[in-house]
Protein backbone atom coordinates (compact mmCIF):
# COMPACT_ATOMS: atom_id res chain seq x y z
CA UNK A 1 0.00 0.00 0.00
CA UNK A 2 1.51 3.12 -1.00
CA UNK A 3 2.13 5.95 1.94
CA UNK A 4 -0.75 9.01 1.58
CA UNK A 5 1.28 12.12 1.62
CA UNK A 6 0.21 15.78 2.00
CA UNK A 7 2.78 18.70 1.53
CA UNK A 8 1.10 22.10 2.41
CA UNK A 9 3.41 25.37 2.61
CA UNK A 10 2.38 28.34 4.92
CA UNK A 11 4.69 31.71 5.50
CA UNK A 12 7.64 30.43 3.77
CA UNK A 13 10.05 31.28 0.66
CA UNK A 14 9.05 27.79 -1.11
CA UNK A 15 12.79 26.00 -0.48
CA UNK A 16 11.56 23.22 1.44
CA UNK A 17 9.21 22.16 -1.45
CA UNK A 18 12.41 22.39 -3.54
CA UNK A 19 14.50 20.65 -0.93
CA UNK A 20 12.88 16.97 -1.85
CA UNK A 21 14.78 17.11 -4.37
CA UNK A 22 18.29 16.96 -2.57
CA UNK A 23 17.53 13.23 -2.78
CA UNK A 24 18.63 13.30 -6.01
CA UNK A 25 18.51 9.41 -7.45
CA UNK A 26 16.91 8.85 -3.99
CA UNK A 27 13.98 9.53 -5.01
CA UNK A 28 13.15 7.52 -7.39
CA UNK A 29 12.86 5.11 -4.82
CA UNK A 30 10.45 6.96 -2.96
CA UNK A 31 8.59 8.45 -5.62
CA UNK A 32 6.74 5.22 -6.36
CA UNK A 33 5.59 4.16 -2.86
CA UNK A 34 4.22 7.69 -2.63
CA UNK A 35 0.51 8.61 -2.99
CA UNK A 36 0.69 12.61 -3.34
CA UNK A 37 -3.08 13.64 -2.14
CA UNK A 38 -2.63 17.00 -1.39
CA UNK A 39 0.82 19.19 -2.28
CA UNK A 40 0.06 22.40 -4.02
CA UNK A 41 3.75 23.28 -4.89
CA UNK A 42 3.67 20.30 -7.18
CA UNK A 43 0.15 19.09 -8.46
CA UNK A 44 -2.95 21.00 -8.63
CA UNK A 45 -5.25 20.75 -5.84
CA UNK A 46 -7.32 23.28 -4.07
CA UNK A 47 -8.88 23.62 -0.41
CA UNK A 48 -11.84 22.40 -1.53
CA UNK A 49 -10.45 18.67 -2.98
CA UNK A 50 -8.71 18.92 1.16
CA UNK A 51 -12.13 19.63 2.66
CA UNK A 52 -13.75 16.63 0.59
CA UNK A 53 -11.18 14.10 1.92
CA UNK A 54 -12.25 11.74 4.67
CA UNK A 55 -10.89 12.41 8.69
CA UNK A 56 -7.77 11.26 9.17
CA UNK A 57 -7.33 9.74 5.23
CA UNK A 58 -3.72 11.39 5.05
CA UNK A 59 -0.90 8.98 6.47
CA UNK A 60 1.67 11.99 7.21
CA UNK A 61 1.22 15.52 5.99
CA UNK A 62 4.33 17.66 6.05
CA UNK A 63 4.25 21.46 6.77
CA UNK A 64 6.66 24.41 5.73
CA UNK A 65 6.70 27.53 6.78
CA UNK A 66 5.68 30.01 9.60
CA UNK A 67 1.91 30.39 10.18
CA UNK A 68 1.21 34.22 9.72
CA UNK A 69 -1.87 34.75 8.00
CA UNK A 70 -5.25 33.38 8.93
CA UNK A 71 -5.42 31.34 6.42
CA UNK A 72 -2.25 29.76 7.09
CA UNK A 73 -4.02 28.54 10.64
CA UNK A 74 -7.18 27.60 9.00
CA UNK A 75 -5.24 25.53 6.32
CA UNK A 76 -2.69 23.93 9.15
CA UNK A 77 -5.99 22.63 10.76
CA UNK A 78 -7.89 21.39 8.16
CA UNK A 79 -4.68 19.09 7.56
CA UNK A 80 -4.66 18.11 11.20
CA UNK A 81 -8.03 16.92 11.07
CA UNK A 82 -7.08 14.92 7.88
CA UNK A 83 -4.23 13.67 8.87
CA UNK A 84 -2.97 10.60 11.00
CA UNK A 85 0.65 12.52 11.79
CA UNK A 86 1.52 15.64 10.78
CA UNK A 87 4.86 16.89 11.13
CA UNK A 88 6.96 20.07 10.97
CA UNK A 89 9.06 20.62 7.89
CA UNK A 90 12.23 22.88 8.19
CA UNK A 91 13.54 25.56 10.83
CA UNK A 92 10.02 28.33 9.80
CA UNK A 93 7.25 25.63 11.16
CA UNK A 94 9.69 24.28 13.05
CA UNK A 95 10.72 27.36 15.29
CA UNK A 96 9.60 30.25 13.63
CA UNK A 97 12.39 30.59 11.15
CA UNK A 98 13.88 33.85 9.32
CA UNK A 99 10.16 35.40 8.49
CA UNK A 100 9.80 35.05 12.43
CA UNK A 101 12.17 37.95 13.00
CA UNK A 102 9.46 39.93 12.23
CA UNK A 103 8.10 39.43 14.99
CA UNK A 104 11.35 41.91 16.51
CA UNK A 105 9.88 44.37 14.39
CA UNK A 106 6.11 45.57 15.10
CA UNK A 107 5.20 47.53 12.64
CA UNK A 108 7.53 46.29 9.70
CA UNK A 109 4.81 46.43 7.71
CA UNK A 110 4.61 50.23 7.69
CA UNK A 111 8.17 50.21 6.95
CA UNK A 112 7.93 47.77 3.51
CA UNK A 113 4.67 49.16 2.65
CA UNK A 114 4.83 52.39 3.31
CA UNK A 115 2.43 54.92 6.05
CA UNK A 116 -1.14 54.19 5.25
CA UNK A 117 -0.44 50.48 4.08
CA UNK A 118 -4.15 48.71 4.13
CA UNK A 119 -4.20 44.72 3.88
CA UNK A 120 -6.71 43.62 1.27
CA UNK A 121 -10.22 42.57 3.57
CA UNK A 122 -10.20 38.73 3.79
CA UNK A 123 -12.38 36.52 2.18
CA UNK A 124 -16.20 36.66 0.96
CA UNK A 125 -14.97 40.43 0.04
CA UNK A 126 -13.65 41.27 -3.56
CA UNK A 127 -9.71 40.19 -3.74
CA UNK A 128 -7.55 43.17 -4.22
CA UNK A 129 -4.41 43.79 -5.11
CA UNK A 130 -2.52 43.60 -1.58
CA UNK A 131 -1.08 41.24 1.04
CA UNK A 132 -3.37 39.70 3.05
CA UNK A 133 -3.35 41.08 6.67
CA UNK A 134 -1.29 39.36 9.19
CA UNK A 135 -1.68 37.31 12.33
CA UNK A 136 -0.27 39.20 15.72
CA UNK A 137 2.44 37.18 15.92
CA UNK A 138 4.45 34.93 13.17
CA UNK A 139 4.48 31.53 15.08
CA UNK A 140 5.49 28.09 15.07
CA UNK A 141 3.34 25.06 14.01
CA UNK A 142 3.36 23.86 17.32
CA UNK A 143 1.68 26.75 18.75
CA UNK A 144 -1.12 26.57 16.20
CA UNK A 145 -1.76 22.49 16.22
CA UNK A 146 -0.32 19.50 17.84
CA UNK A 147 2.75 18.12 16.08
CA UNK A 148 3.80 14.53 15.67
CA UNK A 149 7.11 15.53 14.56
CA UNK A 150 9.95 17.24 13.08
CA UNK A 151 12.04 17.12 10.20
CA UNK A 152 14.67 20.25 10.90
CA UNK A 153 16.34 22.35 8.59
CA UNK A 154 16.92 25.58 6.23
CA UNK A 155 15.86 23.43 4.37
CA UNK A 156 16.47 19.92 5.73
CA UNK A 157 19.42 18.62 4.34
CA UNK A 158 18.72 15.68 1.96
CA UNK A 159 20.50 12.74 4.80
CA UNK A 160 17.90 13.84 6.65
CA UNK A 161 14.97 14.11 4.49
CA UNK A 162 16.10 10.22 3.58
CA UNK A 163 16.06 9.39 7.22
CA UNK A 164 12.55 10.19 7.38
CA UNK A 165 11.17 8.55 4.67
CA UNK A 166 12.99 5.53 5.60
CA UNK A 167 10.97 6.02 8.72
CA UNK A 168 7.55 6.81 6.86
CA UNK A 169 7.76 4.20 4.76
CA UNK A 170 7.88 1.47 7.20
CA UNK A 171 5.60 3.16 9.32
CA UNK A 172 7.95 3.95 12.07
CA UNK A 173 7.71 7.43 12.65
CA UNK A 174 7.61 7.81 16.76
CA UNK A 175 5.45 10.46 18.30
CA UNK A 176 7.95 13.42 19.35
CA UNK A 177 10.57 12.22 16.87
CA UNK A 178 13.36 14.80 15.77
CA UNK A 179 15.20 13.99 12.67
CA UNK A 180 18.19 14.98 13.65
CA UNK A 181 20.58 14.30 15.96
CA UNK A 182 20.50 14.77 20.13
CA UNK A 183 24.38 15.43 19.85
CA UNK A 184 25.52 19.08 19.44
CA UNK A 185 27.13 19.35 15.67
CA UNK A 186 30.38 20.46 16.61
CA UNK A 187 30.89 16.31 17.00
CA UNK A 188 30.53 15.96 13.64
CA UNK A 189 32.19 18.98 12.45
CA UNK A 190 36.06 17.89 11.27
CA UNK A 191 37.61 21.45 12.42
CA UNK A 192 39.91 20.88 15.26
CA UNK A 193 39.32 22.82 18.35
CA UNK A 194 42.55 24.11 19.77
CA UNK A 195 42.65 27.77 21.39
CA UNK A 196 39.11 27.73 23.52
CA UNK A 197 39.25 31.47 23.93
CA UNK A 198 37.94 34.48 22.03
CA UNK A 199 40.07 37.31 20.89
CA UNK A 200 38.02 38.98 18.36
CA UNK A 201 34.90 38.69 17.16
CA UNK A 202 34.05 38.87 13.50
CA UNK A 203 31.49 38.54 10.80
CA UNK A 204 31.75 35.82 8.28
CA UNK A 205 32.98 38.56 5.06
CA UNK A 206 35.16 40.19 7.35
CA UNK A 207 37.96 37.08 7.46
CA UNK A 208 38.89 34.36 5.06
CA UNK A 209 39.20 31.52 7.22
CA UNK A 210 41.78 28.65 7.79
CA UNK A 211 40.09 25.60 6.40
CA UNK A 212 41.05 23.37 9.28
CA UNK A 213 40.70 25.01 12.56
CA UNK A 214 37.60 25.57 14.33
CA UNK A 215 35.66 28.39 13.19
CA UNK A 216 35.10 29.62 16.66
CA UNK A 217 38.41 29.64 17.28
CA UNK A 218 38.91 32.11 14.47
CA UNK A 219 36.34 34.46 16.08
CA UNK A 220 33.17 33.66 14.02
CA UNK A 221 29.75 33.29 15.84
CA UNK A 222 28.80 30.05 15.25
CA UNK A 223 26.29 28.10 16.74
CA UNK A 224 27.54 24.73 16.46
CA UNK A 225 27.71 24.17 20.26
CA UNK A 226 24.37 24.67 20.70
CA UNK A 227 22.67 23.17 17.68
CA UNK A 228 21.93 19.23 16.47
CA UNK A 229 24.40 17.86 14.40
CA UNK A 230 22.69 15.59 10.97
CA UNK A 231 23.76 17.69 8.67
CA UNK A 232 27.12 16.90 8.52
CA UNK A 233 28.31 20.35 9.94
CA UNK A 234 27.84 21.41 6.02
CA UNK A 235 28.17 24.97 6.34
CA UNK A 236 31.14 24.77 9.09
CA UNK A 237 32.92 22.79 6.28
CA UNK A 238 32.22 25.19 3.68
CA UNK A 239 33.62 27.70 5.61
CA UNK A 240 30.58 29.57 6.83
CA UNK A 241 29.83 29.63 10.51
CA UNK A 242 26.77 27.41 11.35
CA UNK A 243 23.59 29.35 11.96
CA UNK A 244 21.17 26.99 14.19
CA UNK A 245 18.78 25.86 11.55
CA UNK A 246 18.55 22.66 12.85
CA UNK A 247 17.14 23.71 16.15
CA UNK A 248 18.65 23.22 19.42
CA UNK A 249 20.26 20.41 20.91
CA UNK A 250 17.32 18.69 23.82
CA UNK A 251 20.32 20.24 26.96
CA UNK A 252 20.97 23.55 25.05
CA UNK A 253 17.51 25.43 26.11
CA UNK A 254 16.89 28.46 24.53
CA UNK A 255 19.46 28.16 21.79
CA UNK A 256 20.43 32.13 21.68
CA UNK A 257 21.13 32.44 25.65
CA UNK A 258 22.89 28.91 25.33
CA UNK A 259 24.94 30.66 22.91
CA UNK A 260 25.75 33.78 24.65
CA UNK A 261 26.77 32.08 27.57
CA UNK A 262 29.15 30.10 25.81
CA UNK A 263 30.36 33.09 23.64
CA UNK A 264 30.93 35.21 26.94
CA UNK A 265 32.84 32.58 28.52
CA UNK A 266 35.10 32.11 25.60
CA UNK A 267 36.45 36.07 25.27
CA UNK A 268 39.93 36.81 26.57
CA UNK A 269 41.23 40.18 26.32
CA UNK A 270 44.50 38.90 27.83
CA UNK A 271 45.15 38.10 31.20
CA UNK A 272 41.44 38.17 32.73
CA UNK A 273 41.04 40.98 35.79
CA UNK A 274 39.56 44.19 36.61
CA UNK A 275 41.79 45.80 33.92
CA UNK A 276 40.99 44.03 31.09
CA UNK A 277 37.14 44.43 31.56
CA UNK A 278 36.85 47.59 29.34
CA UNK A 279 38.38 45.40 26.22
CA UNK A 280 36.73 42.12 26.79
CA UNK A 281 33.51 44.97 26.66
CA UNK A 282 35.13 46.13 23.51
CA UNK A 283 35.07 42.52 21.93
CA UNK A 284 31.97 42.02 23.07
CA UNK A 285 30.27 44.87 21.33
CA UNK A 286 31.84 43.80 18.26
CA UNK A 287 28.75 40.63 18.41
CA UNK A 288 26.66 42.86 16.00
CA UNK A 289 22.89 42.29 15.80
CA UNK A 290 23.12 39.52 18.78
CA UNK A 291 19.29 38.84 18.31
CA UNK A 292 19.64 38.55 14.49
CA UNK A 293 22.41 36.26 15.30
CA UNK A 294 21.86 34.14 17.91
CA UNK A 295 18.23 33.75 17.38
CA UNK A 296 18.18 33.63 13.50
CA UNK A 297 15.51 30.76 13.36
CA UNK A 298 14.43 30.31 16.73
CA UNK A 299 13.17 33.88 17.72
CA UNK A 300 9.72 32.94 17.34
CA UNK A 301 10.18 30.13 19.42
CA UNK A 302 12.03 30.65 22.43
CA UNK A 303 11.70 34.84 22.78
CA UNK A 304 7.94 35.32 22.97
CA UNK A 305 7.29 35.22 26.62
CA UNK A 306 9.94 37.81 26.82
CA UNK A 307 9.26 40.16 23.92
CA UNK A 308 5.06 39.81 25.47
CA UNK A 309 6.81 41.28 28.79
CA UNK A 310 8.83 44.34 26.88
CA UNK A 311 5.40 44.99 24.98
CA UNK A 312 3.87 45.49 28.32
CA UNK A 313 6.73 47.58 29.35
CA UNK A 314 6.44 49.76 26.25
CA UNK A 315 2.74 50.22 26.69
CA UNK A 316 3.05 51.29 30.73
CA UNK A 317 5.60 53.40 29.31
CA UNK A 318 3.57 54.80 26.72
CA UNK B 1 4.06 53.68 41.40
CA UNK B 2 2.74 53.35 44.83
CA UNK B 3 2.23 50.40 46.19
CA UNK B 4 4.63 48.67 44.18
CA UNK B 5 6.82 45.83 45.84
CA UNK B 6 8.94 44.32 43.62
CA UNK B 7 10.20 40.68 43.60
CA UNK B 8 14.07 39.79 42.87
CA UNK B 9 15.52 36.79 42.77
CA UNK B 10 19.01 37.16 43.96
CA UNK B 11 21.94 34.30 42.92
CA UNK B 12 23.90 34.35 45.69
CA UNK B 13 27.90 32.60 45.34
CA UNK B 14 28.60 30.98 48.70
CA UNK B 15 31.85 31.82 49.29
CA UNK B 16 31.25 36.03 48.85
CA UNK B 17 27.44 37.11 48.61
CA UNK B 18 25.62 34.43 50.25
CA UNK B 19 28.24 34.51 53.58
CA UNK B 20 27.62 38.61 53.44
CA UNK B 21 24.32 38.23 53.18
CA UNK B 22 24.17 36.03 55.98
CA UNK B 23 26.47 38.54 58.04
CA UNK B 24 23.67 41.34 57.04
CA UNK B 25 21.48 39.07 58.91
CA UNK B 26 23.63 38.57 62.25
CA UNK B 27 24.45 41.54 62.10
CA UNK B 28 20.79 42.48 62.10
CA UNK B 29 21.27 45.06 59.41
CA UNK B 30 17.55 46.15 58.30
CA UNK B 31 17.15 46.06 54.45
CA UNK B 32 13.87 45.23 52.07
CA UNK B 33 12.63 41.96 52.40
CA UNK B 34 11.85 41.70 48.59
CA UNK B 35 14.35 39.01 47.48
CA UNK B 36 14.29 35.26 47.17
CA UNK B 37 18.15 34.47 47.53
CA UNK B 38 19.20 31.40 45.83
CA UNK B 39 22.60 30.13 46.73
CA UNK B 40 25.14 28.74 44.17
CA UNK B 41 28.11 27.85 44.31
CA UNK B 42 29.60 30.09 42.25
CA UNK B 43 28.28 33.42 40.36
CA UNK B 44 30.18 31.97 37.21
CA UNK B 45 27.84 28.76 37.26
CA UNK B 46 24.60 31.10 36.80
CA UNK B 47 23.24 30.66 33.33
CA UNK B 48 21.63 33.65 31.54
CA UNK B 49 18.68 31.11 30.46
CA UNK B 50 18.11 31.26 34.77
CA UNK B 51 18.12 35.17 34.96
CA UNK B 52 15.41 34.95 32.08
CA UNK B 53 13.27 31.88 33.64
CA UNK B 54 13.28 34.28 36.81
CA UNK B 55 12.16 37.25 34.84
CA UNK B 56 9.48 35.15 32.69
CA UNK B 57 8.25 33.28 36.33
CA UNK B 58 7.72 36.63 37.80
CA UNK B 59 10.65 38.73 38.92
CA UNK B 60 11.26 42.14 38.33
CA UNK B 61 14.85 42.00 38.40
CA UNK B 62 17.78 39.65 39.15
CA UNK B 63 20.52 40.40 41.19
CA UNK B 64 23.74 38.35 41.08
CA UNK B 65 26.22 38.36 43.52
CA UNK B 66 29.73 37.02 43.26
CA UNK B 67 33.07 38.05 45.09
CA UNK B 68 35.19 41.23 44.02
CA UNK B 69 37.50 40.52 41.00
CA UNK B 70 41.13 38.34 42.13
CA UNK B 71 38.65 36.77 45.04
CA UNK B 72 36.52 34.14 43.52
CA UNK B 73 36.93 30.86 45.35
CA UNK B 74 37.05 28.90 41.55
CA UNK B 75 39.90 31.97 40.08
CA UNK B 76 37.77 33.39 37.45
CA UNK B 77 34.37 32.23 37.89
CA UNK B 78 33.01 35.80 38.14
CA UNK B 79 34.60 36.73 35.29
CA UNK B 80 33.11 34.55 33.54
CA UNK B 81 29.74 36.04 34.44
CA UNK B 82 30.40 39.40 34.48
CA UNK B 83 30.79 38.87 30.37
CA UNK B 84 28.09 37.11 30.27
CA UNK B 85 25.75 39.76 32.12
CA UNK B 86 27.46 42.38 30.53
CA UNK B 87 26.19 40.55 27.01
CA UNK B 88 22.54 39.59 28.64
CA UNK B 89 21.64 42.95 29.44
CA UNK B 90 22.43 44.17 25.85
CA UNK B 91 20.41 41.35 24.80
CA UNK B 92 17.01 42.37 27.12
CA UNK B 93 17.63 46.10 26.46
CA UNK B 94 17.74 44.78 22.47
CA UNK B 95 14.06 43.19 23.49
CA UNK B 96 12.66 45.99 25.10
CA UNK B 97 13.30 45.38 29.11
CA UNK B 98 15.26 47.27 30.90
CA UNK B 99 18.76 46.15 31.74
CA UNK B 100 18.51 47.73 34.79
CA UNK B 101 16.34 44.68 36.16
CA UNK B 102 19.73 42.63 35.69
CA UNK B 103 22.81 43.76 38.16
CA UNK B 104 25.60 42.18 38.95
CA UNK B 105 27.39 43.38 42.24
CA UNK B 106 30.70 41.89 43.89
CA UNK B 107 29.56 41.56 48.16
CA UNK B 108 32.90 39.98 49.92
CA UNK B 109 31.73 37.77 53.30
CA UNK B 110 32.62 40.75 54.90
CA UNK B 111 30.63 43.16 53.71
CA UNK B 112 27.34 42.94 55.50
CA UNK B 113 26.60 46.33 55.23
CA UNK B 114 27.19 46.62 51.48
CA UNK B 115 25.03 43.76 50.73
CA UNK B 116 22.17 45.53 52.40
CA UNK B 117 22.85 49.08 50.85
CA UNK B 118 23.00 46.70 47.32
CA UNK B 119 19.39 45.43 48.30
CA UNK B 120 18.53 48.81 49.43
CA UNK B 121 19.59 50.34 45.80
CA UNK B 122 18.24 47.67 43.97
CA UNK B 123 14.30 47.49 45.61
CA UNK B 124 14.10 51.61 44.50
CA UNK B 125 15.45 51.27 41.35
CA UNK B 126 12.92 48.36 40.70
CA UNK B 127 9.84 50.74 42.35
CA UNK B 128 11.14 53.31 39.91
CA UNK B 129 11.05 51.59 36.67
CA UNK B 130 7.72 49.90 38.28
CA UNK B 131 6.47 46.46 37.82
CA UNK B 132 7.73 44.08 34.94
CA UNK B 133 4.32 41.98 35.00
CA UNK B 134 0.79 42.49 34.67
CA UNK B 135 -0.89 42.48 37.69
CA UNK B 136 -2.39 38.71 38.79
CA UNK B 137 0.54 37.64 36.61
CA UNK B 138 3.42 34.95 37.13
CA UNK B 139 5.06 34.53 40.49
Amino acid sequence: MKLKLAVYWTGSCGGCDVSFLELGPGLLDVLPQLEIVFWPALVDAKRGDLEKLPSRSIDVALVNGVIRTAENKEMVELLREKSKQLGAYGACAHLGGVPALANHAPGFTEVVFGPGFRPASPWPEAPEDAPPALLPEALPLDEVVPVDFVVPGCPPPAGLIARFFQAALSGEVQAGQVFAEDKALCEECPRTREERRLTRIVRPHEVVPDPKTCLLDQGMVCLGPVTRGGCQAACPQAGMPCTGCLGPTPKAGDPALAMLSALASLVRAGEEGEDAFPQENQILDSLVDPIGTLYKYAYAKYARPLQRLARRREEVRA
Amino acid sequence: MSGFEPRVVAFLCRWCAAAGADLAGTNRLQYPPHAIPIRVNCSGRVEPQWVVEALKAGADGVLIGGCHPGDCHYVVGNYKTRRRVYLLRKVLEEMGIEPERVRLEWVSATEGGRFAQVMAEFVAELKRLGPLHEPGGPG
